[in-house]
């Protein structure tokens, strides 16, 4: 079945067909060509999809396309402005918290969500606030680092 | 992925005529974190999924008058989830840290963030996976659920709800409205522990939820228990047994007679045998847990 739907992508509004059993990640990426949120396990476990819905971390898989409209959707795409990178990419570049750099959208999108929340939290609760993202570089030090440098200073 | 169609009706009779169109396998959607996966690894092969989540009421989380239905007879309110309530509202609400602080916890346990910000109570009782962490909290809050049909409503007791893995007592066509929390007395405590072979994204290998609900001259107890029946269970032996006192001699009796009550299996995430481990650390914890806290 197909719906003729639009979605609420980084600010901007998009006119798309989408098939019933397609979800937002697939659309994201295919349709809209916005590859940052990633394919990962497609199973909820890894979070290299994660996106903000409505301002909180989803797993863009676990998500139908069709369910997304009306709602507002962003991804890493967004973060930067007007060609600055936003304080969370710098502080992810400052510590070094990026290998493959295969799980950094998901975790750049989980950290913000966090962060809108919770503007300080505690080492414990970024670990908790990440425990779906997965680094397989096993990078977490660096990435929870960087996190807490901008809860910090912010 | 399987390809099938989808609905989001704009009230319960279109839902109803969805949900049972002859000859086709229609499934109920809300947070999708169950449907996605199972679609994908072929285990569902639906035709078509209703989107009931915006249907009147559904994510509500309020308190409530008692009804003719659920709640029925009391003359406190009780406190109503709306089925399509996400795991972080219900987490977060105050309302249920407060009616039902053992819910809150377990809904906090569930998978992880973004599990946690799509899942919702209505599909991990619908999914009734005996491992689903809010199930057992369910049963030791005595909830009742409310479930809707064609043109009937009506109640069923959390602990007739779940029939066996992946079975409840919903009639085809029907859908969980939400769940109704009898109040319960000041004091009450609750206590929802888990273990899982790592802290976020994993089902629990053994889940315990507790309540000490004050009684004349003591407490009455209250223990469930998940992943380790077919359904989540009640263990009334215990219970029994701790309603004489929680001395150390009988939280270990009451231990005991919890393990007694599991009928674990070896699966993927863990033995029987070290289930039957788990079973009496968690309830030697949780028990601890509460005793501390009554004044």
């Amino acid at each position: 079945m197909l719906h003729e739907i639009t979605l609420n992508v980084n600010g901007e509004l998009h006119i798309v067909p989408v098939k019933s059993h397609h979800t937002l990640l697939t659309v994201l990426r295919e349709q809209l060509g916005i590859t940052s949120p990633k394919r990962g396990c497609e199973n909820g476990e890894c979070g290299a999809c994660t996106v903000l819905y409505d301002g909180k971390p989803v797993n863009s898989c676990m998500v139908l396309a069709v369910e997304a409209e009306g709602h507002v959707i962003e991804t890493v795409e967004s973060l930067a402005k007007n060609g600055e990178l936003h304080p969370l990419q710098k502080s992810f570049i400052e510590h070094n918290a990026v290998q493959c750099g295969f799980c950094t959208p998901g975790m750049l999108m989980s950290a913000k969500g966090l962060l809108a929340e919770n503007p300080h939290p505690t080492e414990e609760e970024i670990k908790h606030a990440l425990a779906g993202n997965l680094c397989r570089c096993t990078g977490y030090v660096r990435i929870i680092d960087a996190i807490k440098d901008v809860a910090d200073h912010s | 992925m399987h390809p099938f169609d989808y609905y989001k009706p704009k009230d319960f009779d279109e839902a109803f005529a969805m949900l049972t169109q002859p000859g086709k396998k229609v499934i109920p959607l809300a947070g999708s974190t169950d449907i996605i996966p199972m679609v994908r690894d072929e285990r569902w092969l639906p035709d078509a999924v209703v989107d009931i989540k915006g249907l009147p009421g559904l994510r509500d989380i309020k308190l409530v008058d008692s009804g003719p239905l659920c709640c029925a007879g009391q003359t406190a309110q009780c406190l109503y989830i709306g089925a399509a309530a996400r795991m972080n509202e219900i987490a977060h609400s105050e309302l249920v840290q407060q009616y039902a602080s053992v819910l809150a916890q377990a809904a906090q346990e569930v998978g992880h963030e973004q599990v946690r910000n799509r899942a919702t109570l209505g599909g991990n009782m619908g999914t009734a996976s005996p491992a689903g962490d809010t199930l057992s909290a369910l049963l030791v809050l005595e909830a009742d659920v409310l479930v809707k049909g064609k043109d009937e409503e009506r109640c069923i007791p959390a602990l007739k709800f779940f029939l066996g893995p992946r079975k409840t007592a919903l009639q085809p066509g029907e859908i969980i409205l939400g769940v109704q929390v009898p109040p319960l007395p000041e004091g009450t405590l609750g206590r929802y522990l888990r273990i899982s072979r790592r802290k976020g994204a994993d089902l629990a290998i053994v889940g315990l939820s507790v309540m000490a609900i004050p009684a004349e001259g003591g407490y009455q107890w209250r223990i469930g228990l998940g992943a380790v029946a077919p359904t989540p269970i009640r263990v009334p032996e215990a219970e029994t047994i701790l309603a004489t006192g929680h001395d150390e001699a009988t939280v270990e009796k009451a231990i005991q007679a919890t393990l007694a009550a599991a009928r674990p299996i070896d699966d993927i995430r863990a033995t029987a045998a070290y289930r039957r481990e788990m079973v009496v650390q968690l309830t030697r914890r949780a028990l601890q847990d509460i005793i501390a806290q009554i004044p």
